[in-house]
């Protein structure tokens, strides 16, 4: 028994070690290519060769331009045989050796022969070599011949014209447009696959003329479509066509939905699948459109093919993030997913399910979750962490069970994209959480005592020194940053030094241990650690040699590098090595044409460490900075809070201004960031002249001209007000810009010495009672309602008069307002008649102001809205009420 | 647009592969990541049973048929159903050639055969064949039965 079974195994072993094109040799193919020249031609034999040279290209193979020469020579004469296989072989070879234009012309005649051959399969592979090695001239030779085959009866023939023209079409589109009659024809074939091909070129030939477009759909859908292939393509032409048109204001119902709705129902999935995806990619669909194919997605997720699950789950993500209540129908099929075999299935389920997931069920997903995470590979882990890093925004009173989550898979291996995934995603919870702050440094810490990425180590320490020295007890962290001293490379072993330096500065009782561990590294074997050792131990406590007050310590610290960095390298560049030190205040602090930069990415969110603390607090700070450098405003103190710039200028203008309004204890400072648009132009002496009539509590105290604003290179213009102590004073300001302008040469920047004073208009500046009041937000609402205590309570009706919807009205309250909306709160679920929004943040002067909103809304949609505040001050809960009434 | 059409034998060595739309200096990136693909996840998996996965706004569909892995990777209007039409007649196509789910040796003895079965389904990247006796016939240059 046993014999036959080991010959039959050592049989298998040698076919599987010989290989047909063992040893296979590009010049000895070629050699063989010879055969082809023969006078007595075999068949079979030229067969061979043609593999041997079709494997030698598809393995990569290049031949230079004489040996492909040689080869397509030879090949064309082998069209002097009859024998069928060969020729077809014959066709492929012609393709794959493209050849270039002045050897086509070989090959031409015998194709065109083959054109109009008798036997059909001649004229469908000639057709296509032609149309893959012909320009221009030889096309509108042949066009004759590719618009009848287009209406050949048979249905080869017929496709291989019209998948010719979808190439051509790229080409030479004005000949293939030529053909729309007979592909018009061709849409009505019985065969499948050339209805299939002829919907495509045509909808190609007419992409740029809507109503074409929509003819051809609506006589389309009304008819009969065989192929399932073509029947997607008549429903991705009929969502386009949707989109264009827009629903039908009278009745409210949208064209063609019936027809989608219908497609749900067809006998191919791929049909089914395709409609129900092009139902929930309508813009503004609703949910009762949207059920039926939800319905059908549904059915899918339990599929035996994998591809339908995967079809489904993906498309099922997209709808959870527009409408996640209507995906919650499906959880139960989507959590037996998370088990699937495929991963790309399971982790689009999981990351969907954490979308449409409430409060409640957070714990048991994580159980899951946990389990799966151990065998996906890292990009699919990093989808998940950035799930759960929304999930517990959106939940912030779970973050215990998040944070935990995220340092456990912090411990496990993984690549550097996923911890640093995994960091950012912890960095922005502790800044968002306050509750998180303690729990995630310390995660941070444990992690960097055995991180393997040096970049990560380092941004952990920055963040570290900034966030550490703020803790309860911040003595707990030294540990872990000095072990990096002594265990780390030189890199993080200087950043350690930076953090301990921090933790120096802002913890005064840890000043004393702090030098004492400074001192140790001043014996390091690297020199930047020794330097920066050194250089702390002497701004920490030195003799004021080099700075002078505690605060010079800290702003050395903790001030952000105010001077762009390519300003800086040049002037290093530029720098002659001499007696005279180099002097970093002499690098110039202008940004070029940065406010355009900036104002093509507004709002852009911060993420993680990539830049610290620098998204909104680092325009705090460069404003501070700012402002504290011009002396008049040095007594005003602390600004209190900076607006967003507010456009002055529409875009593309001679001059575009924008302001933001600094608000300080006693006064208001308009900072005007004007740009001069004009290469032609030098601006000087640019003031902009306040008018305050309408802002009765506001008195001008100062105005700081800007010397000169060259051509793209901004510059800034500030305004001073006076305003009542404390008091949120609102107001209208109407501005106009003053200025000299002078004439310059673009070409060789010559100024002329005499300029003319101008005058240009600028938009109304309003300040508002939301400028007093930061956007401060709490994690749990509850607890912070109850401890605030209901002393300063304040509480009233206010009816808001008809509205479009609850979301409006409550949107609308919020921007009057200004405060943080708490809790996901803002978000008001579509259909409901009523809503509570809670609000949080701080109201000038420092008092926490807390805000709890009853909306209600009845049948003509006459909106009441319950409001109840509050603060630490009586005048404070007075003020958001005052706010509320007069907006 | 079919991107790609790729084979390769269990150890990762390509047999075929054919791109269309992408810059030569791209395929050795898609060659490697889609061996790759397979080495993490074919280890296993049944004849012909379809794995699926997406990359940026790229879909694959990718199986084993005998010692060979079959790929296949497309975009917009292929997406992953499509694919799965264009391997599923790519599968039995190659099949249909080898008479049985093929040994490395037995796909290439035929590798001719399944050139031509290639350029019948997959034309500059779009499908242009989808039926397997069809196919058969037009690689002998015999016109379909059905018309």
């Amino acid at each position: 028994m046993a014999q036959p079974l080991v010959k039959k195994d050592d049989d298998r072993d040698d076919e599987a070690d010989y290989s047909p094109f063992l040893g296979i040799e590009k010049g000895a193919v070629l050699q063989e290519a010879r055969v082809f020249n023969d006078p007595q031609l075999e068949p079979r034999r030229c067969s061979q060769v043609i593999t041997k040279l079709l494997y030698l290209l598809n393995q990569g193979e290049t031949f230079t331009k004489i040996e492909a020469t040689e080869v397509f020579f030879a090949v064309t004469k082998l069209f002097q045989s009859r024998d069928t296989g060969l020729r077809r072989m014959v066709y492929l070879m012609i393709k794959e050796l493209s050849p270039s234009a002045d050897e086509v012309i070989i090959v031409t005649s015998s194709l065109m022969k083959d054109m109009n051959s008798k036997t059909d399969m001649y004229r469908a592979n000639a057709i296509r070599v032609l149309c893959r090695i012909t320009d221009g001239t030889l096309l509108t030779q042949i066009e004759r011949y590719l618009k009848q085959a287009i209406v050949d009866k048979n249905p080869v023939v017929a496709s291989a014209a019209l998948v010719s023209g979808i190439h051509l079409l790229q080409t030479n589109p004005e000949i293939v447009r030529r053909w729309s009659n007979e592909v018009q024809e061709a849409v009505q074939s019985r065969a499948a696959l050339v209805q299939f091909h002829a919907l495509a070129l045509l909808h190609q030939i007419r992409q740029n003329d809507r109503l074409a477009v929509s003819k051809l759909v609506t006589s389309l859908t009304r008819g009969n479509v065989r192929s399932p292939l073509a029947q997607c393509l008549l429903i991705r032409y009929t969502s386009q066509v949707i989109r264009e048109s827009g629903t039908n204001t009278q009745t409210g119902d949208r064209p063609f939905y019936d027809f989608l709705e219908g497609c749900l129902r067809h006998k191919a999935e791929m049909v089914i699948f395709e409609a129900a995806r092009a139902i929930t990619e309508l813009s503004g669909v609703t949910s009762r459109e949207l059920t039926p194919a939800i319905t059908v997605l549904q059915l899918f997720l339990s599929s035996s093919k994998p591809v339908l699950r995967f079809a489904a789950v993906r498309t099922l993500n997209k709808v959870a993030m527009t409408h996640p209540m209507a995906v919650t129908n499906c959880n139960i099929d989507m959590e037996s997913l998370i088990s699937d075999q495929n991963r790309s299935i399971a982790t689009l389920a999981i990351t969907t399910l954490l979308k449409t997931g409430n409060e409640s069920s957070v714990d048991r997903l994580m159980k899951q979750i946990t389990n799966f995470m151990s065998d996906i590979a890292d990009e699919f882990k990093i989808v998940v962490v950035e799930a759960i890093r929304s999930l517990c925004l959106k939940f912030p009173l779970k973050y215990r069970a998040l944070m935990n989550f995220l340092s456990n898979i912090l411990r496990e291996e993984g690549g550097f994209e996923y911890k640093k995934a995994i960091v950012d995603s912890i960095v922005i919870l502790i800044r968002d959480i306050p509750d998180a702050k303690e729990s995630g440094l310390l995660h941070l810490c444990e992690f960097i005592e055995d991180c393997e990425f040096t970049y990560l180590s380092t941004q952990i320490l920055h963040f570290l020194g900034i966030e550490g020295p703020k803790t309860s007890d911040p003595s707990k962290y030294i540990r872990y940053i000095y072990n990096r001293v002594i265990l780390e490379n030189a890199t993080v072993r200087a950043s350690a030094v930076s953090t301990l330096a921090k933790f120096g500065a802002m913890v005064d009782s840890l000043k004393p241990r702090i030098f004492v561990l400074l001192r140790r590294c001043l014996f390091d074997s690297d020199d930047e650690v020794r330097d920066r050792a050194t250089l702390y131990l002497n701004t920490l406590g030195g003799d004021g040699s080099v700075v002078e007050t505690d605060k010079d310590v800290k702003d050395f610290l903790f001030g952000l590098l105010d001077i762009p960095l390519v300003n800086l390298e040049t002037s290093l560049k530029n720098y002659e090595p001499s007696e005279e030190p180099f002097d970093i205040d002499c690098v110039p602090r202008e940004v070029k044409s940065q406010p355009l930069a900036e104002k093509k990415a507004p709002g852009k969110k911060p993420t993680g460490l990539g830049a610290p603390p620098s998204g909104p607090t680092s325009t705090v700070d460069a404003y501070e900075k700012l402002l504290s450098s011009i002396p008049e405003y040095a007594s005003f103190g602390k600004p209190f809070k900076s607006s967003a710039p507010v456009e002055l200028t529409e875009a593309e203008t001679e001059y575009a201004v924008n302001v933001v309004k600094h608000i300080f204890d006693r006064h208001v400072v308009f900072q005007y960031n004007c740009t001069n648009t004009i290469p032609e132009q030098l601006l000087e002496n640019v003031t902009v002249i306040v008018d305050a009539s309408d802002a009765e509590e506001f008195s001008e105290v100062s105005t700081k001209p800007l010397r000169s604003l060259p051509y793209d290179s901004p510059g800034q213009t500030f305004v001073a007000f006076e305003k009542p102590d404390g008091v949120p004073a609102v107001g209208k300001f109407s501005n106009m810009l003053k200025f000299i302008v002078k004439e310059v040469d673009p070409t060789t920047g010559e100024t002329e010495e005499d300029g003319v004073e101008d005058e240009y208009q600028l938009e109304d500046l309003e300040v508002v009672a939301a400028d007093y009041v930061l956007k401060v937000g709490v994690s749990n609402f509850r607890n912070a309602w109850e401890s605030m205590g209901p002393e300063f309570e304040r509480v009233d009706e206010y009816g808001l008069g008809p509205r479009e919807s609850l979301a409006e009205a409550v949107s609308t309250v919020i921007s009057l307002l200004g405060l943080q909306p708490c809790e996901g709160t803002e978000v008001v679920p579509s259909n409901s008649r009523s809503h509570t929004c809670l609000l949080s943040g701080v109201f000038i002067g420092n008092m926490k102001v807390l805000v709890r909103l009853s909306f209600g809304i009845d049948g003509p949609k006459e909106v009441a809205m319950k409001l109840a505040v509050r603060s630490e001050d009586e005048s404070v809960s007075d003020a958001i009420h005052e706010i509320v009434a007069s907006g | 647009m079919l991107l790609a059409v790729l084979f390769a034998n269990s150890e990762g060595n390509i047999l075929v592969e054919r791109f269309s739309g992408v810059p030569a200096e791209e395929r050795l990136h898609w060659r490697s990541f889609l061996v790759k693909l397979g080495a993490d996840n074919l280890k296993g998996v049944k004849n012909e049973e379809l794995l699926v996965a997406c990359h940026k706004s790229v879909y694959i569909v990718y199986t084993v048929l005998g010692d060979v892995s079959i790929y296949v990777v497309g975009k917009d209007e292929y997406d992953e159903l499509a694919l799965a039409e264009v391997i599923f007649v790519i599968i039995s196509s190659v099949k249909d050639v080898c008479g049985k789910p093929p040994t490395e040796r037995l796909f290439l003895d035929k590798y001719g055969k399944i050139c031509l079965c290639l350029d019948e389904i997959v034309w500059k990247g779009m499908l242009e064949n989808a039926d397997k006796d069809r196919i058969r016939r037009l690689t002998r240059l015999k016109p379909p039965t059905e018309f």
